[in-house]
């Protein structure tokens, strides 16, 4: 199996150990045989760029491994992201069924692997196939929930502290095992920079760099790198109201 | 609605005559009032509902800011992904005036997409509207933060 970057490429959709997994990728044989032949295999390197908000839509992008943020412009230029696509999640998949323009700007955040299957192709794939139109239709389901909640977790924050700790506890429903030595402590992995932070609260990042500041001189908080570690859970989930 | 205009709504211009055809036979087409809710998050619907004239009031409901967008959209198909997932819709719709609407009941249509299984194309068509105007919410949340007034719904459909 060939290696890029710190990852297997997952050439053959029919071996691949993830499906079962993924929310598109679970087809039968026949789907799956289908897919392998209209997609292409790509690997990227962290900030490529996948398509852009605005571009016409060329196809879709099946993200194999890796993660990747949805950006969109403010009609004031400022960038907002919309949501972090985790492995198994179709792109661009709006786009490609409605015959729009992309929606949003897709960069990956760490090497990844897309597969790229072209609209005219996966247009046919979903019409041929009607568990696709099923996975499609609930990982349409899904991202729409995913936007609610988005809205509603906004919708319920006063404060930019009380924004950003929701989203570091939200972080830490996933932590790193290898990096709890103290069980009262819960390390993650943090990949977006206080700029990116920034744009997924709607904040400056003055703001966030102020904020994270606060929260590690209260002790809350240890932030080294990539890695941060969550030292006072209650804390921040006092600042959480609702 | 009749077949003739079927271009201006999202769920019919997919589909195939034939389904069209068994929709025509089980739909209901009445005048909601304004102040009507149309969706009511929370309740899961036993129809779809589809905007054929007039606007209504789409909004994600939040303790302190809710969040509000209006559309005029003729042909807007509502409650397409409660009705396919079975999960309590997270959205209220209101009319804001006058509105023409049309009815599909629930079972009728899962019957349907059981039937010809081809027309998930269609919903997914839907769905992709709905997700479009979920993100623009969403953005315009983001941009603002603050709430856009809500009007109050007087009773359900």
């Amino acid at each position: 199996m060939a290696m890029a970057y710190n990852f297997h490429i997952i050439e053959n959709c029919l071996k691949c150990s993830f499906r079962e997994q993924r929310l598109f990728c679970d087809l039968p044989n026949d789907a799956l045989s289908k897919l392998q032949n209209i997609k292409a295999t790509s690997v990227y390197p962290k900030g490529a760029m996948l398509c852009l908000e605005g571009q016409p839509a060329r196809g879709v992008f099946v993200l194999c491994t890796g993660r990747a943020k949805l950006t969109t412009t403010s009609a004031e230029g400022k960038s907002i992201i919309l949501r972090i696509a985790e492995p198994g999640e179709v792109l661009g998949l709006t786009a490609v069924v409605s015959g729009s323009p992309y929606e949003a700007t897709i960069e990956t955040l760490e090497p990844s692997q897309a597969n790229f299957i072209s609209q005219a192709d996966f247009v046919h794939f979903v019409q041929e196939h009607p568990d696709v139109g099923m996975k499609v239709a609930k990982q349409l389901t899904h991202n729409c929930k995913c936007a609610y909640g988005e809205i509603r977790a906004i919708g319920l924050s006063n404060s930019v502290p009380e924004k950003i700790a929701k989203l570091v506890l939200k972080w830490s429903e996933n932590p790193l095992d290898f990096a709890r030595k103290n069980p009262r402590e819960i390390a993650i992995r943090v990949t977006l920079t206080q700029e990116e932070i920034a744009q997924f609260v709607g904040t400056s990042r003055e703001t966030v760099s102020r904020v994270l500041g606060d929260f590690r001189k209260k002790g809350w908080l240890r932030i080294k790198g990539a890695t941060w570690t969550i030292l006072n859970k209650p804390a921040l989930q006092s600042l959480v109201t609702t | 609605m009749s077949l003739e205009n079927v271009e201006t709504n999202e769920l019919y211009a997919m589909l195939p005559p034939h389904v069209r055809q068994e929709l025509e036979d089980h739909k209901q087409v009445m005048t909601a009032p304004r102040g009507t809710l149309l969706l009511d998050h929370g309740v899961l619907p036993d129809r779809l509902v589809i905007l054929n004239k007039g606007s209504v009031q789409i909004t994600v409901p939040c303790k302190r800011h809710s969040a509000s967008v209006i559309s005029r959209q003729a042909g807007k198909v509502f409650g397409m992904r409660a009705v396919m997932s079975g999960e309590l819709p997270e959205i209220d719709v209101v009319c804001l005036e006058p509105c023409e609407i049309t009815l599909l009941p629930r079972e009728i249509f899962l019957a349907l997409l059981k039937n010809y299984p081809e027309i998930y194309f269609a919903v997914a068509k839907v769905l992709s509207a709905d997700l479009q105007i979920a993100d623009c919410i969403l953005r315009d949340h983001l941009r603002r933060g603050a709430s856009a007034p809500r009007v109050r719904a007087t009773r359900p459909v």
